[in-house]
């Protein structure tokens, strides 16, 4: 199974739904977005003057360039299968790829918040939210997760459930018979980065004039993963520290809050 | 500011100690401390409370709230709702940082400063209703109860209204709704068809939408954009006549890059192509329709190329319109437009849509302009009384007749203005402003400014600081559409096509007011005792009204709420005609009051040299300035770019993303500043701006100088003759880069 989403650009009108319930559902710091329309043009395409929106998200790729650049310490995981109930174990550091749906998530307890992950994201999908900074941290490495815990739960994702056009399809990739496939058979076509091949899962349908517009004016180089590797070889020079430093800095958390409770309550 | 605080801080700050991280949940496991979760929960497993009704805008969407620990984590559409569904826009996705604003108005307020620059005093309801009590009375013994003016707005405004209109007893009330945008349209098609049009327009069932203007998507109300993208989907062809390349214009079939202004001279070009070609509706026009021959020889003129020449548009192209549109009658939706306020000549252009429509006889057809029809449910309200002409402004003693004889309800907004300002024919003193913002409303800010200054007393009641808000001596906090019973919402299934339903919703409180909000009903009824109407309240509280109305329908809040917010019950098919549906081509009445019975094209100014003419629209994540403070709204929109024509911002060398401020013809300059947009998507003679940016009021720490008020560089006014509506894209502006005023090239 491989979750995909696919924005139906002949139906987006642009609204902001999708982004605004985002940041509901997940608490997504006022700033930062899981998620985000881009408006672009009016301007003229090889196919004539073109007015369209680019409704981002993490694509989910089929290779994903972030899981690789974690420096979190790679623990056992099982995972389990939604559907089967069957059950695999992976090493994985604080990101990883779902063997069974595909979609890619994150352990924020385990992530040391260094942000390499972020770096390495071509589409700028991934952020450092501020709001989950813990002693050990400026913060946690936070993104769209296909609304993994709604969708395990019977739900659909937030953005697809509030989208008023109807744009927003979810479903398994893998399933010939699914929405989403269909719209895939019909041409419906991930960004890829410059020189890229990451396959990504969240993609695109529209006109010629719309796509000509989006993927001339949306299609990102790839990272640059120096920068990434860079900033995740620093995190790991300072995590035995941090780790030791963690139990001394939770008694600390507790005691600014305790302190921090008594002011307000004065 | 309220833009940077953390999720936690916020939570602390909006004394909802409870939804913090409590202190017990920190502790636990080896260490006997750990933290709390640092993944967001995500709201599917939250209470979900029903009978939310939205107002972020005023289509009224039905919503559920997620309730977590008493707080309103997130809104959803309500997934019973045969209107919106589970799906609400950003606006109704944002009403939480509404509902938590920490700059919302919390306790009544007494501006000890200076009207327009106040400095706020927290009073006790007790003194702030017998301050307004003791200072209404004092205006009405002194000047009478016209003395008083009302600018009202949304549906908590309504039963005020109604008290001050019909108890109290003046004329003086402008709804902006009504005046500044869509009461035109609605007194226009009244006068040909003898129905107000709505936006009802059967379009998942049509094969060709055609819109003036109307730039759904940017312009967005959900059930609305759900039928228009049906539509579409269906294989309808849509045209747009805009001189912008709009949401809908990108996807239009025939995108009309009409010269502003020149509306109704582009549609009487189409009417005259029909009959002179012999392609309007041949049956409908001789079994529904008054005035043919009158109205077909008042058209006449209009050639396809002398269209072409006052609209700027190639012949071929109004040909093949009409072609389109005669090939599809009649299952063609004319759509009727809502915000219509434009030139000060939008009476003859809505007459023109309606008499357009009737030739393609695409009225109670499949595809065309079908009303719905919804449910009775009777309002409970202050009772009627007749309150005379004397001193109604519209109405002109001498000549026994009324100034704009196809005025919505209300007076128009500039009699009130000009009496207030003239003191004649009658001092206006009282200055009552409820959920509007007539300071962002009505055009041109100074003279606005001098109708509160020359007020004795002026009280406004809103749940948000605005620009009007300035301006009051008595500021009263109100509680918002997410905490009190109010509005029922009433209609169909959104798709006509569908089984025929119909469903009520009324308005329940989704969560309690906090600090001292208090509702219309409390306040308006609390005003009542101390003005001697005591014994003329109708009813005490929202609860029991909203229990009567749904009395008058055999419903019950209790049967509401077992039934998920929303009662549904079978509905009646729409699509069949009236027998006495009669489309007045030509009006007997207009003609006799002195106006053009046939509807007529009265030419706008022309664009003054090195001007360009000031266009303004809808921003999707925006209801007009009162929404500008939502933090997450504002973080998706925060500016309003200036859209300037390609060529003309070469020719200017300005480049997309330079920061311009804007002034007028009249020497009004913008004060804050934008973003340029260079784009080949408008005309050369215009620019263009999202409306509702640029607010004042420094309580607004999000909003506040945020991108361009248009509505400030609006300052020639046009009212039109018919309605006396505001015409409000009469204006021309120059760009200002770097402190030099910049020509604009034709």
């Amino acid at each position: 199974m491989q979750y995909g989403m696919i924005i139906d650009l002949e139906r987006c009108v642009g609204c902001h739904a999708c982004t605004i319930a985002c940041k509901a559902e997940w608490e997504v710091p006022v700033v930062n977005s899981r998620n985000w329309v881009n408006r672009l043009g009016p301007s003229m395409t090889p196919e004539g003057l073109a007015s369209t929106y680019y409704p981002g998200l993490c694509n989910h790729c089929e290779k994903p360039p972030c899981v690789d650049e974690c420096p979190a310490d790679p623990v056992d995981m099982t995972f389990t299968d939604a559907k089967s109930g069957a059950t695999k174990t992976m090493s994985v550091s604080a990101t990883w790829k779902d063997p069974f749906d595909g979609t890619v998530q994150i352990d924020k307890e385990r992530c040391l918040g260094c942000g390499a992950c972020a770096d390495a994201c071509p589409y700028g999908a991934r952020f450092v939210n501020p709001d989950l900074a813990d002693d050990n941290s400026m913060g946690k490495a936070d993104k769209c997760t296909y609304c993994k815990p709604r969708v395990d739960a019977g739900f659909e994702p937030a953005c697809v459930q509030t989208c008023i056009a109807g744009a927003r399809i979810f479903g398994d990739l893998d399933d010939p018979s699914s929405e989403v496939s269909k719209y895939v058979k019909n041409g419906a076509k991930g960004i890829e980065p410059t020189g890229g091949h990451l396959g990504p899962n969240s993609r695109y349908y529209g006109n010629k004039r719309d796509m000509s517009l989006l993927f001339s004016s949306s299609t990102p180089a790839l990272a640059d993963l120096g920068s990434a590797k860079r900033r995740a070889m620093l995190a790991t020079m300072v995590k035995p520290a941090m780790n030791k430093a963690r139990d001394i800095g939770l008694l600390g958390l507790a005691g600014t809050m305790l302190v921090k409770k008594m002011n307000e309550d004065e | 500011m309220a833009f940077n605080l953390t999720r936690r801080k916020f939570l602390q700050t909006a004394s909802l100690a409870a939804a913090a991280v409590p202190l017990s949940k920190v502790v636990s496991a080896e260490t006997g401390i750990t933290k709390a979760p640092l993944d967001a929960m995500g709201t599917h497993g939250d209470q979900t409370v029903v009978g939310g009704i939205c107002e972020m805008c005023f289509w009224r969407c039905q919503l559920v709230g997620k309730v977590r620990d008493g707080r309103l984590m997130k809104l959803e559409g309500n997934p019973k709702s045969i209107d919106n569904g589970a799906a609400i826009c950003a606006r109704g996705n944002a009403g939480v940082k509404l509902l938590y604003d920490p700059d919302r108005l919390k306790y009544p307020l007494k501006n000890v400063g200076k009207r327009g620059a106040p400095t706020w005093k927290r009073i006790s309801w007790q003194e702030a209703l017998d301050t307004c009590g003791d200072k209404l009375n004092q205006v009405v013994d002194k000047y009478g109860a016209h003395g008083i003016s009302v600018f009202p707005h949304g549906a908590s405004a309504k039963y005020p209204m109604h008290y001050f209109e019909r108890t109290v007893g003046t004329h003086n009330v402008s709804e902006a709704s009504f005046f500044q945008c869509r009461g035109v349209r609605d007194t226009a098609y009244i006068a040909t068809t003898g129905k107000a049009p709505g936006e009802k327009v059967d379009m998942p069932n049509t094969k060709v939408m055609f819109f003036i203007g109307t730039h759904i998507g940017e312009n967005v109300h959900v059930s609305h954009v759900k039928q228009y993208i049906q539509g579409l989907q269906n294989g309808a062809k849509l045209i747009v006549a805009d001189p912008r390349f709009s949401a809908s214009a990108a996807k239009a079939d025939i995108w009309v890059q009409i010269k502003p202004g020149t509306d109704t001279a582009y549609m009487l070009a189409i009417m005259n192509y029909l009959v002179q070609n012999d392609k309007y509706d041949h049956d409908f026009i001789e079994n529904h329709s008054y005035g043919f021959e009158e109205f077909s020889e008042a058209i006449k003129e209009w050639t396809l190329e002398k269209a072409a020449a006052e609209c700027d548009i190639p012949a071929a192209q109004i040909k093949e319109v009409a072609d389109l549109l005669a090939a599809n009658a009649p299952n063609v939706a004319i759509h009727p437009g809502r915000h219509v306020t434009w030139h000060g000549n939008d009476f003859q252009r809505q007459r023109a849509l309606a008499c357009l429509t009737g030739l393609l006889g695409a009225y109670y057809v499949k595809g065309g302009w079908v009303p719905a029809k919804g449910p009775k449910v009777k309002g409970f309200s202050w009772k009627n009384h007749d309150h005379g002409t004397d001193y109604n402004l519209n109405y002109n003693q001498e000549e026994e007749a009324l100034r704009h004889p196809y005025a919505p309800p209300g007076t128009p907004s500039e009699l009130i203005r000009d009496c207030a300002i003239s003191g004649k024919p009658y001092p206006i003193k009282g200055c009552v402003v409820w959920g509007q913002n007539p300071m962002q409303t009505i055009p041109n800010q100074e003279k606005m400014k001098q109708v509160f200054m020359q007020m004795d007393f002026v009280m406004c009641v809103d749940i948000m600081p605005t620009d009007a808000t300035l301006w009051a001596d008595i500021l009263l906090p109100e509680a918002s559409y997410l905490e009190r019973y109010d509005y029922i919402k009433k209609g169909t299934q959104w798709n006509l096509a569908e089984t025929h339903q119909q469903y009520i919703a009324p308005r329940m409180p989704l969560v309690d007011p906090m600090f001292e909000r208090k509702d219309q009903v409390y306040i308006t009824n609390e005003l009542a005792k101390r003005m001697g109407h005591a014994s003329e309240i109708p009813v005490k509280s929202l609860e029991e009204m909203t229990e009567k109305s749904l009395a008058s329908a055999g419903l019950s809040i209790a049967q509401i709420k077992a039934e998920d917010g929303i009662h549904i019950q079978p509905g009646k098919d729409p699509y069949s005609m009236p027998e006495d549906f009669e489309v007045q081509l030509y009006n007997d009445d207009l003609a006799d009051a002195g106006f053009p019975g046939a509807p007529t094209y009265i030419a706008v100014p022309d664009v003054p040299k090195g001007f360009a003419r000031l266009l303004y629209g809808r921003a999707p994540v925006h209801t007009f300035n009162r929404s500008q403070n939502n933090v997450w709204l504002h973080n998706a929109m925060p500016v309003n770019p200036v859209w300037v024509n390609n060529e003309v911002a070469g020719k200017l060398g300005l480049m997309d993303g330079d920061t311009v401020s804007v002034v007028n013809s009249e020497g009004v300059a913008s004060g804050t500043t934008t973003t340029v947009k260079v784009t080949p998507g408008i005309r050369k003679d215009c620019v263009y701006m999202y409306h509702g940016y640029g607010s004042t009021n420094p309580a607004l720490s999000v909003g506040k100088d945020q991108g361009i008020d248009d509505q400030k560089l609006i300052t020639i006014l046009t009212a039109d003759p018919e309605s006396g509506c505001s015409g409000m894209r009469n204006n021309f502006v120059k760009l200002v880069k770097n402190g030099k005023v910049l020509d604009m090239p034709a």
